[in-house]
């Protein structure tokens, strides 16, 4: 139901289209994005697919087991295997290729091709080209550390998206007690969480207002001072915020102790999929010896 | 106070001489009521007049800097909510709705936060579930038991609040601003049961600033002006004091319209006719009176 | 261009931004990792116990809050003067309003959601991350701020400025960090063929290529914006920048307190982490190669070392003669115990954390000696205070 997203100030909005503006435009437009992405992950994860048949203890335990198996690999083979088992996941899962590779895949490129390009020709080696013209050095040993860079990052992003896609985030903070994480560690993720969505709005907001009340370009310092001031009043508003819901905590019978309760039922399928994962995973780390 | 014949039955709360102040800024100098049980209490006063402060300390939250505070014939005291069982005990009795939704709902889902309160007291899981399960059914919220707050309407996160309050069944029922901030069906809809309320044993109280509402909630009132009580009575004894509400500033003069209603029946005052905006010509105002 | 389509190109810009700080997954070894995740514990621990006696109740609400608000915060595009934009992480803000460990779990959760659920920053590398933002990254910054803000009151433009060096400072100390591990990498951890199997570049190309963004943009970011916000708290809430100042204040009185009755309480954890830190002196004896820098004559002189040399860094060869300089106080001074390894024992194990006990344990002695002679003053000022 609530919707988030740009104001629809419509004709006023893009005849405003100030220096300042654009400034406010970015400044809130990620946040904006962020949100809608997080509400997006929220309707994938309420979907009938493989993944979201799962208990998320079994999800965690295996698709953050793969994503530790794509790191450890020596083998470039295998890890495109990992790869390509983490796309047979996803289809089933209601996560078309399309989304993969908008929402990571390409990101990934994008950054990591930054990082591991010039390694091409950096790396000491055999060199087995040359570029045209600059005559750089292309070794192959450059060539394999790059695609490894690339491999691993696109292998654990696309695991780890698998998990958050298709599985509501409240249960993955609830199975993370299943590696004996600390109680107080999930309550306070869950509740971070909670508030992240209520100050991105809070922040949005404040964009929003400011925008609206521009009249003329914003200089750098006073593009600093909104950024600022921003983070300034969002900061008083966490900890105002904190020492209300500390009141209404107790108000219910908080005594510092948390306690969870969780909804979890694993089925057959889930212990399948255990098996699933762990002949996956072995299978990896025994082909790449 | 109603003057009829009373057995001598333990008021629900008892505040004497209650004092209460903020850094730099008191809140309460002086406050003294009683709050008899099974009463549907409004709590009247312009802001800044204490009513937050107060049903905090109601709840047990605050503790009074001077005077004292009693819950049950008992004092309501920082050292004796120390101990485990009489905080727990006291926690199940008394239920409090905060103002600001996302203060009132912390946990990442509605289920979560139904289970909040009987987590914290102690009950066996399974029990929860099925508690949380009846809940949920009975303010018909079931449909929204994994989402998020953030993913709620304002009306949908009220029924939220009020049903993570009134989980653990309390024989108090405090609610801040109740009907801020609602669309007009989710406000009619809490109304109406705090309408129903009456009779059913459970002490209501409530701070609000709608006055077209309080007859509705409330048998009794409380207004507060600067930290101090300044009238009690029924609702309707108070609200018919004009000069009382303009200066504790409750009263306020707006333009609204009413429908077709044959029966045209408003609960507060207006300063004059013509901010009333066009009658319906049919019904004289079965309640209305002019201000002189 | 329709407002969505720029709503959505910003978006990715902020986000190619934000990826200078946050190592991701692929880029470290999985002993980095472990590594990461080993040093981190204790300090999670410590902080944990800590904010819990000092918060209790508060602890779960203040922490989200935030938490929260780090993350927030960390998707602001902030203007740099030169008129491109960073990214902060936040972390001498909360260092200053929380105090350290407060500010250790905040980032360190705030980068838990970035990686889990935003898929920000990879979750292999999460025990790194944390180790050089949340922890270094804090710890530095509360320094850096006590030391200069002093007994500044609480209103003056020193504490704003000790703020920005502070934020400055210990983004680039984790930047540091951060590099450090980059560079090691293609060092430790390459497959048959010779190629990095992890981060490619040495520790001459990872290290400047580091610092030279933070010490540039990251870095004033940082600064700008734990300036802004301290001078915004002086405004509006000055009593949120009392808590760091007046644990200032304690911490003089407690230090007092201890030096007159020797306290052994106070220092507890340090103790403790120095025992631990000991134990886990052997994961050194990881580092199948030699630590950049530390060469010795006949290392210059041998053929297979100095192609270790020259791989590490950037490819660029040793010079041809051992340095003269380099001869000449080479036989200066022999070391009891040459290479760590005490000359009685046989396995270079139990030798490499026996000379790390004898090395603490020295230095402690020497401590104490040092402690008890300038101590005798100072404990009978610190009674009369």
């Amino acid at each position: 139901m609530a919707k988030m997203g740009m104001c629809d100030c419509g004709p006023s909005y893009a005849g405003r289209r100030q220096r300042g503006g654009a400034f406010l435009d970015r400044l809130a437009g990620g946040l904006v994005h962020a949100m809608d992405r997080a509400l997006d992950a929220d309707d994938l994860a309420r979907r009938d697919g493989l993944l979201q048949r799962l208990d998320p203890r079994v999800k965690l335990a295996g698709l953050l087991g793969l994503i530790v198996v794509a790191v450890f690999v020596k083998s470039l083979a295998v890890l495109g295997g990992l790869f390509l088992v983490a796309v047979a996941l996803a289809l089933p899962s209601q996560v078309s290729l399309s989304r993969l590779a908008r929402q990571i895949w390409l990101k990934v490129l994008a950054f990591t091709v930054l990082i591991a390009l010039p390694a091409v020709f950096l790396v000491p080696g055999t060199i087995v080209a040359r570029v045209p013209i600059l005559l750089w050095p292309v070794t192959l040993q450059g060539i394999r550390s790059a695609t490894f860079l690339l491999g691993r990052a696109e292998t654990a992003a696309t695991f780890a998206l698998l998990l958050i896609l298709t599985t509501p985030w409240p249960h993955v903070l609830k199975a993370l007690r299943v590696f004996r994480a600390p109680i107080v560690l999930v309550a306070v993720l869950g509740m971070t969480h909670r508030y992240i969505f209520v100050f991105l709005e809070s922040a949005s907001q404040m964009f929003a207002s400011r925008r609206s009340r521009m009249v003329g370009p914003l200089s750098p310092s006073d593009r600093r001072r909104v950024a600022t001031a921003t983070a300034g009043v969002l900061l008083d508003k966490a900890l105002g915020l904190s020492t209300e819901v500390q009141l209404a905590m107790a108000s219910r019978g908080y005594r510092g102790e948390v306690r969870l309760i969780d909804d979890f039922h694993a089925t057959p399928l889930d212990g399948v999929a255990l098996a699933g994962f762990a002949a996956i995973a072995s299978a990896a780390l025994w082909l790449q010896a | 106070m109603t003057g009829s014949l009373e057995r001598p039955v333990i008021p629900a709360f008892e505040l004497v001489d209650v004092h209460y102040a903020y850094p730099g800024a008191p809140a309460l100098q002086g406050l003294s009521l009683t709050i008899e049980p099974g009463q549907r209490v409004a709590l009247l006063g312009a802001n800044g007049s204490g009513k937050s402060t107060l049903l905090r300390l109601l709840d047990g939250l605050y503790f009074a800097d001077r005077g004292t505070v009693s819950a049950f014939g008992e004092a309501l005291s920082e050292a004796r909510l120390q101990d485990d069982a009489t905080a727990f005990a006291f926690r199940r009795r008394v239920g409090l709705v905060f103002q600001n939704p996302d203060v009132q709902l912390f946990c990442p889902t509605v289920f979560d936060e139904l289970a909040f309160g009987p987590l914290q007291l102690g009950w066996a899981k399974d029990e929860i579930r099925d508690r949380v399960a009846a809940t949920l059914a009975e303010f018909s919220i079931a449909h929204l038991k994994d989402r998020p707050p953030h993913r709620l309407s304002g009306g949908e996160k009220k029924r939220v609040a009020l049903a993570s309050v009134l989980i653990l069944n309390p024989e108090v029922l405090l609610l801040d601003e109740p009907t801020a901030g609602l669309d007009p069906q989710s406000a009619s809809e809490l109304i109406d049961y705090l309408v129903k309320c009456q009779g059913s044993g459970r002490t209501v109280i409530a701070a609000t600033h709608d006055l077209d509402i309080v007859e509705d909630i409330a048998d009794r009132c409380f207004v507060l002006q600067s930290g101090r009580l300044a009238a009690s009575g029924a609702a309707s004894e108070i609200l018919d004091d004009a000069a009382l509400c303009r200066s504790a500033h409750i009263a306020h003069a707006h333009y609204h319209r009413h429908g077709d209603a044959v029966d045209h029946h408003h609960h507060h005052r207006h300063t004059s006719e013509a901010a009333h905006g066009g009658l319906p010509q049919a019904a004289a105002p079965t309640k209305a009176s002019q201000t002189s | 261009m329709d407002p969505s389509r720029r709503q959505r190109n910003s978006a990715r810009a902020v986000r190619a931004e934000r990826r200078d700080m946050h190592i991701p997954d692929g880029y470290l070894s999985p002993s980095t990792c472990a590594v990461g995740l080993a040093v981190a514990a204790p300090f999670w621990y410590v902080a944990l116990e800590r904010v819990k006696r000092l918060l209790q109740t508060r602890l779960v609400p203040l922490l989200a809050a935030v938490s929260a608000f780090s993350f927030v915060v960390m998707m602001f595009n902030l203007p740099i003067p030169g008129g491109t934009t960073a990214h902060a992480v936040g972390m001498a803000v909360a260092a200053i309003v929380l105090g350290p460990w407060a500010a250790i779990l905040a980032i360190s959760i705030a980068l838990m959601i970035q990686a889990l659920f935003f898929g920000d920053g990879g979750i292999t590398a999460y025990g790194v991350n944390c180790v050089n933002m949340a922890i270094i990254g804090s710890l530095v910054a509360y320094a850096v701020y006590q030391a200069i803000a002093g007994r500044a009151p609480i209103a003056s433009t020193r504490r704003v400025v000790a703020g920005a060096i502070a934020g400055y400072v210990a983004i680039n100390a984790a930047a540091l960090a951060a590099g450090f591990e980059f560079g090691v990498q293609p060092l430790l951890f390459h497959d048959a063929t010779g190629a990095p199997l992890y981060a490619p570049y040495a520790l001459g190309v990872a290290l400047p290529a580091m610092m030279l963004a933070h010490l540039t943009l990251a870095g004033a970011a940082e600064a700008i914006i734990t300036a802004g916000i301290v001078a915004y708290l002086q405004r509006a809430n000055p009593s949120l920048l009392q808590t760091t100042a007046m644990a200032a204040n304690d911490q003089e009185s407690e230090r007092q307190r201890i030096a007159a009755a020797g306290g052994w309480r106070g220092t507890r954890p340090l103790w403790i982490g120095l025992g631990a830190l000991m134990v886990a002196c052997p994961l050194g004896l990881l580092a199948a190669g030699m630590a950049w820098g530390e060469w010795g004559v006949d290392d210059l002189q041998s053929p297979e070392v100095r192609q270790q040399i020259a791989q590490a860094s950037g490819n660029i060869a040793p010079p041809e003669h051992v340095p003269a300089g380099m001869e000449r106080l080479a036989s200066l001074w022999t070391a009891p115990m040459p290479d760590y390894a005490p000359p009685f024992l046989h396995d270079a194990n139990f030798g490499y954390v026996m000379s790390a006990i004898i090395g603490a344990g020295l230095i402690v002695l020497i401590f104490v000696a040092l402690s008890w002679l300038l101590g005798r003053a100072p404990r009978s000022r610190a009674r009369s205070a």
